[in-house]
């Protein structure tokens, strides 16, 4: 038991991951499936964080600590700190081409606007 | 291939997956003991190093400031795509997409407050984009605090008026000109014999807003990259859902 | 003093794009394009001067001037050794092509064409150069981005933006796919650079490092394309205009296969140091399926872009398979062959894109017949079809020539016949495909092909009607790309290098002196390559014949007798595999799913 309560945050992680990949699988609305997309990367973020994650730590941030201070890891705050921003962007995008198919097309669901087939 | 039969070879494939990565995870280090020598290295010599008391901004613009730099084109990039697909071709009749209203149906009481909060908003986002190198925040942060202050003009009045208060030339050359300067501030140290992004300006005094050199400074470019990137995604979708009319070149 | 060499192929072009991006609106066609192709040259003539300089001592470069401190590397890193300047070169000399080729007359999107191509460069520099896991990751999404906006040209249709939605869903699983696994591998060794990853992990090979590698390689096996992550890509390049599926075909979807191989020779070199047979067979398996996937497609295709696009499937995993034999002479050979089909399959999609220009479609039922007139377009077809065969003076035929001896000296001498028979099929396929939409188009001989649903989509064509002229500038880039492939053939020093250049990146132990001291230590001379020349050449010219003969079976169906008609039976219904390439988002994402199951129990089951 205690060892899955050490890895707890892990699993998390995965059945986030599990989400995404069923909610894509199984979509029937584009624009589901680039939120979709937003619930895979928001099981990396859950797995950075977890990793990072030192019980007792401080924040990162010396401005009224004294440096020397066990903290928690800054490098993966700082690593998903900039991701979050420019995925928000590129979702952007992705909904642009949705909006786009939409107008032409007057269809949202990828079944209906099955026009690459092999 | 029919949706059932789509989903039943997903639920063999993926808990398998699944399986896999959670006994990959049992492996991992026991959560909430970190352990790894990156992180404590720098908590340890960023405050002496560079003057800045926030690591995780040091990291972001000076350690690893080549990272932040793609990180800034690919936010760069995706706002040219997005400009690019929902451009308007001409000669190409244009239909809006949705019929969404030109003002957006909010109550009188609601428009009252929203005065108020778009001048907390852009102090608050000015405060953030200032204090990148000192407490959480920097230039990201600090551009979609500040975009989201003028996404609130929109709220408050309508997209005509969201539109004389952000001038799309303008944004649009503020954002090249924010990520350019990025790469130039990375390509002076080149012109003395140092790597590239290499923190050259004055380290200050701890503590002060003038401090950490490149730091601010980088933080303060992609403040003004982030809040005309946000500003022209905004303009973009609002052209293309809203008004459906051509905009004047 | 540290040389701005290594820096500079990442500089120029993200400034350029900034500055384009600026002047945007008051720049006029002309000057934009003349200042896209300053920039991309000068990008191109500095990873050149780059690689003169890497093939006498590999540079590596610290970005912030962080160097590592004992054996913790603080900032990033750019190792440029031989083989990553090469990579830097050739993508800038394609960009460059490429951006020579839509010189004024492409649409380029309000202008914004050319600052894209150009943040294209500077991310796949960067993505080859660098030393750093994430930043590897950051350069994946740049590049993936880059990608995503510039399918976005064509939006009159509604097939284009089903075409790049598929491709932007696909990719960006990819890149949370090896997001993840560099978080896992973060974990066990508190480090992002690969230098010290790879020495920290050391021998491990327990469940968590497999599982981190089936993460890595199957996010970057997505972005090469092999099956079954490989559903994307005809998509996007139906979709892509032609000067961006040069770039794709050409070196983006090599740069998956790169990627894991660097990630092998670095971080994951010693664990499989006891189970490389099996990691072997299992690389074997995945790409033998793509090449068979990717080869019989290719023939069913009629849509001439789709068809080039399978073909680069069908070749990408026979780099995969040459990879799989392991050992630094099947690295020289995968990057021999992978220059090479650079340029043939850059040649191909250039003639394509003159075909699109002057005949309006790219659909091989209505050009039948038309390309009468254009005699020159023809020869270089069918001169890039050869070349897909590895016939004779193609320096893909260099890879054929090598692969016994890499075989040799992986010890695996008895497999290399199924190998060579797997490097016929694909030259066979790929250039019969080619050759049948030759004799279709410029001789008109034949009855008019079979028709399916894909070559319907159609293509609107990227240029203005009025200006149906074919300028002699648009055959400059298809002709460099021949000429390079068919000189490379004879230039034996090209070999030598790349062979050394091979040896240095499977060397774990020299990559990390190098990037820790910053000296290199001299390596083992490299086995000696017994060039099998004489029998690659009559291989090749075997697998034209056959081809020629595939291509005359479809053609000239209606004159034959039943039993012969092979050509006409693969081309026909194949239920199965066209059902499969479905064209939904979700389909794709499942097969990616069952790919990562497949593999990842492999790689546990077999190498634990």
């Amino acid at each position: 038991m205690p060892h899955i309560l050490h890895s707890l945050p892990y699993f998390v992680a995965a059945w986030l991951f599990f989400c995404g990949l069923y909610g894509l699988v199984t979509s029937r609305h584009l624009v589901h499936s680039v939120i979709c997309l937003a619930i895979l990367q928001s099981s990396t973020y859950v797995l950075l964080l977890a990793i990072g994650y030192r019980v007792g730590g401080a924040a990162p941030i010396f401005a009224d600590i004294a440096p020397g201070v066990l903290t928690v890891d800054p490098v993966v705050q700082a690593l998903m700190l900039t991701d979050v921003v420019v995925e928000a962007v590129v979702v952007a995008l992705l909904l642009a081409m949705v909006v786009k198919a939409y107008e032409k097309s007057g269809c949202v669901s990828p079944s209906e606007l099955r026009t690459m087939r092999g | 291939m029919t949706d059932r039969l789509r989903l039943a070879i997903f639920l063999v494939a993926g808990p398998v997956f699944m399986g896999l990565y959670c006994y990959a995870a049992m492996n991992l280090p026991p959560w909430g003991q970190y352990r790894g020598p990156y992180g404590d290295m720098i908590a340890k010599l960023a405050v002496y190093e560079r003057h800045a008391t926030d690591t995780v901004n040091a990291i972001n613009y000076d350690y690893r400031g080549f990272d932040t730099l793609g990180e800034e084109f690919i936010l760069f990039t995706a706002v040219i795509g997005v400009m690019m697909l929902l451009r308007r071709e001409k000669d190409v009749p244009t239909s809006p997409a949705g019929k969404v209203a030109d003002r957006p149906p909010l109550s009188e009481s609601v428009r009252a407050v929203i005065s108020p909060a778009l001048l907390i908003t852009t102090i608050f986002g000015f405060y953030i984009g200032l204090h990148g190198q000192l407490t959480p925040g920097g230039g990201f942060q600090a551009g979609v605090i500040l975009a989201s202050a003028a996404i609130l003009v929109y709220l408050a009045a309508n997209t005509e008026a969201f539109k004389r208060t952000t001038s799309h030339v303008a944004v649009e050359v503020v954002e090249a000109i924010g990520a350019a300067s990025y790469a130039l501030i990375g390509i002076v140290p080149l012109l003395i014999g140092l790597p590239l992004l290499t923190n050259i300006l004055p380290l200050g005094v701890t503590g002060d807003v003038l401090s950490a050199g490149n730091i601010a400074l980088i933080s303060a470019c992609v403040g003004v990259e982030v809040t005309a990137a946000f500003l022209l995604v905004a303009y973009t979708y609002l052209e293309e859902i809203v008004t459906g009319e051509i905009p004047e070149e | 003093m540290t040389s701005p060499l290594p820096a500079l192929p990442i500089a120029l072009p993200l400034l350029g794009a900034g500055l384009l991006a600026a002047l945007r609106k008051w720049l006029s066609r002309a000057a934009a394009d003349s200042l896209s192709i300053a920039v991309a040259a000068s990008t191109l003539i500095s990873s050149l001067l780059l690689l003169s300089h890497a093939l006498q001592h590999t540079q590596v470069y610290w970005f912030g001037n962080w160097h590592p401190r004992g054996s913790v590397v603080l900032g990033i890193t750019f190792v440029a050794d031989p083989v990553a300047a090469g990579l830097s070169s050739l993508a800038g000399l394609l960009v460059f092509l490429a951006l020579i080729f839509s010189w004024r007359f492409v649409d380029s999107g309000a202008n914004h064409y050319h600052a894209l191509m150009l943040v294209f460069l500077a991310a796949m520099d960067g993505f080859v150069l660098t030393g750093d896991l994430f930043n590897m990751f950051v350069f994946f999404e740049l590049m993936s981005t880059a990608a995503f906006a510039l399918c976005g040209l064509k939006t009159q249709e509604p097939a284009p933006l089903q075409g790049s939605f598929n491709f932007a869903v696909t990719n960006t699983v990819a890149a949370f796919l090896v997001l993840t696994g560099i978080a896992l591998l973060y974990a066990v060794t508190g480090a992002l650079n690969m230098a010290q990853i790879g020495l920290a992990l050391g021998g491990r090979h327990d469940p968590l490092v497999l599982f981190a590698f089936t993460l890595l390689t199957c996010g970057f096996f997505i972005k090469a394309a092999i099956a079954p992550f490989h559903f994307w890509l005809p998509d996007a390049h139906a979709v892509a205009p032609t000067s961006v599926c040069v770039l794709f075909s050409g070196l983006m979807v090599e740069l998956g296969l790169y990627a894991v191989v660097r990630l092998k020779s670095v971080i994951f070199q010693q664990t499989f140091a006891s189970g490389e047979t099996h990691l072997r067979y299992i690389l074997l398996a995945f790409g033998g399926a793509t090449i068979l996937i990717g080869g019989v497609m290719c023939y069913a295709e009629h849509h001439l872009k789709r068809l080039l696009a399978f073909s680069t499937v069908c070749h990408t995993g026979l780099m995969l398979v040459i990879f799989a034999i392991q050992g630094p002479l099947a690295i020289a050979v995968m990057l021999v062959y992978l220059v090479a089909h650079a340029f043939v399959k850059s040649s191909l999609f250039f003639v394509s894109g003159i075909m699109l220009h002057r005949l309006r479609s790219i659909s091989e039922n209505v050009l039948f017949g038309r390309g009468r007139p254009l005699r020159w377009t023809a020869a270089l077809w069918f001169l890039g079809g050869i070349g897909l065969a590895a016939g004779p003076c193609f320096s893909t035929m260099l890879a054929d020539a090598g692969m016994s001896s890499a075989s040799e000296e992986a010890g695996i001498h008895g497999l290399s016949w199924g190998l060579s028979w797997l490097f016929m099929f694909a030259g066979v396929m790929t250039c019969a495909a080619v050759f049948r939409v030759g004799m279709h188009t410029f001789a008109g001989w034949g009855d008019a092909p079979i028709t399916d649903r894909s070559a319907q989509v159609g293509e609107l064509p990227e240029t203005e009607a009025e200006e149906q002229k074919v300028f002699w500038y648009h055959f400059v880039p298809p002709l460099v790309c021949i000429l390079l492939a068919i000189a490379l053939t004879f230039i034996p020093g090209w070999q030598y290098g790349v062979r050394e250049a091979a040896a240095r990146v499977y060397d774990q132990p020299a990559y990390l002196n190098m990037v820790y001291t910053g000296h290199s230590i001299p390596l083992t001379a490299p086995r000696s390559w017994r060039n099998e020349i004489p029998g690659a050449a009559i291989r090749g010219t075997i697998a034209v014949l056959l081809a020629l003969c595939l291509a005359c079976t479809s053609v000239f169906r209606g004159k034959l007798a039943r039993g012969l008609r092979i050509g006409a039976f693969l081309e026909g219904p194949l239920t199965i595999l066209r059902a499969v390439q479905s064209g939904h988002p979700g389909d794709y994402v499942l097969w990616l799913t069952v790919g990562l199951a497949v593999f990842g129990s492999a790689t546990l089951i077999i190498l634990r």
